[in-house]
């Protein structure tokens, strides 16, 4: 039992153990070199749009008005992004937002799920530049709906919020104008490659301990553990997966619908 | 946020592994994994504009028709029923009234039925009281006419025998008006203390 505690307690790894760091995500160009770089991570970023426009394309080559199989799937993933997000969250004018929602929504997943699925293993989202680019495109997508719908008022309505007493906009307007114009792109950003980076790492962690750990007689129960308990944290990354493009493409519908009624 | 805070922690590990590594491996490039790559946002941003083209321009009105379609079958479908079951509803109602008339079309008909036999009853009842009284009436008349004839002749007769008695009593005749008046009175004297005067 001391022994487990020493082996949970210490944050040095074992002797011998080779500790997977940040490069695991580097990996190497497939085609070209230096700058301009095709490497795994663009592949599978290649990867996720081909799985999101296939699954589109058969479901919905040849609709069935009583939809079966995979067109009952992606219906029903069709109507949880359009009812649940795009009609909750902005209201009945959110209809013409479900074809950036659902783009998100599956594209995220798709690169999300890649992190588990055999032979792929690496999520194309636990490298900086989806999340990056996404964010960006929302943050133009949300702002541009704000000028668009309210003109220069979208910015007055932002930075000096209706119905709130004069005095505090001397507080509000500073915090609005950096938790919307910045920390909203960042947030979103960060908080999808945090966790997909985050369970990537742990991921290789477990399965490299257990390659560790099954190695030696002393060790071999601890293998085991470990190996179970990675086990466990695949089912956890799939939960994971879903939920950060859930949670994206929810924020997104927040600050669209945000910009659109300021008085909400 | 918390998921953000989430990352920091869980990343902390690796925190350390990256200074070690830092101290040990010199002139690593280090990366930091926060910071995107000019070419990864190239080749993501065309694979997200694929997705986007394709669920935008391809999939999503399709998608729109289709689900148009189905709300317009479904409530076609749904007011066929409807009006199918009003349909039935009405049936329904005309088949009630046609059993409940077609009842009180059969107690009618059962009551008459009951009045006419009654009444044929009352009627046979009648006529056969009626043709027994007019049989014992005709009997009885027929009896006293036969008595009345049987008085009738009796009385000739006993007249006639009288007479014949008489005469060969009297010896002496007597015209016949005579002797009618004598039997008459005879018989009147006869019948009042014989019967008492009965008939």
């Amino acid at each position: 039992m001391s022994a487990v505690l020493a082996l949970l307690g210490s944050s040095r790894p074992p002797e011998g153990f080779e500790k997977p760091t940040a490069e695991i995500f580097d990996t190497a160009c497939l085609i070209g070199s230096g700058d301009f770089c095709f490497n795994r991570i663009a592949l599978y970023m290649f990867v996720a749009a081909a799985i999101v426009v296939a699954l589109f394309v058969l479901a919905f080559a040849r609709p069935r008005l009583v939809p079966r199989g995979i067109q009952n799937l992606m219906e029903s993933g069709v109507e949880f992004v359009r009812n649940q997000i795009a009609v909750e969250v902005i209201g009945h004018d959110g209809i013409r937002f479900v074809p950036l929602l659902l783009s998100l929504f599956f594209f995220i997943f798709a690169a999300n799920i890649l992190g588990i699925v055999p032979f792929f293993q690496l999520p194309a989202t636990s490298r900086m530049a989806i999340p990056a680019f996404l964010a960006v495109v929302v943050w133009l997508v949300f702002n541009a709906v704000g000028i668009q719908h309210h003109g220069l008022r979208y910015f007055k309505n932002v930075l000096f919020p209706p119905g709130v007493p004069k005095a505090l906009y001397i507080l509000l307007t500073p915090i609005e104008l950096v938790s919307v114009f910045l920390v909203r792109p960042l947030t979103l950003s960060v908080r999808l490659l945090g966790n997909m980076f985050a369970g990537h790492m742990l991921l290789t962690i477990f399965f490299l301990g257990t390659a560790y750990l099954l190695a030696q007689w002393k060790t071999v129960a601890f293998g085991v553990a470990a190996f179970g308990l990675g086990v466990g944290l695949v089912g956890f990354e799939i939960l994971v997966a879903v939920l950060q493009a859930y949670i994206f493409t929810i924020l997104t519908a927040v600050y669209i619908g945000g910009a659109l009624h300021p008085e909400h | 946020m918390s998921t953000f805070q989430g990352y920091v922690v869980r990343g902390l590990p690796l925190a350390q592994a990256e200074e070690e590594t830092g101290t040990t491996e010199p002139g690593a490039e280090e990366h930091n994994p926060i910071l995107p790559e000019t070419d990864e946002l190239l080749w993501g941003s065309i694979a997200f504009f694929i997705v986007f083209a394709a669920i935008a321009f391809w999939a999503w009105p399709r998608i729109r028709k289709l689900l148009a379609e189905r709300t317009e079958k479904i409530q076609g479908e749904l007011e066929k029923a409807e009006s199918t079951r009003h349909e039935a509803d009405r049936i329904l109602e005309e088949y009630r009234e046609q059993i409940a008339r077609a009842r009180d079309e059969a107690g009618r008909i059962i009551e008459e039925a009951r009045r006419t036999a009654e009444q044929l009853r009352k009627d046979l009842q009648a006529r056969a009281e009626q043709e027994a009284q007019s049989t014992v009436a005709r009997a009885q008349e027929e009896i006293r006419a036969e008595r009345d004839r049987v008085v009738q002749e009796l009385r000739a007769q006993v007249g006639a025998l009288s007479i014949q008695l008489a005469e060969r009593v009297v010896g002496a005749s007597l015209d016949q008006k005579r002797h009618q008046e004598l039997i008459d009175e005879y018989i009147e004297e006869l019948a009042g203390s014989g019967s008492g005067g009965g008939s």
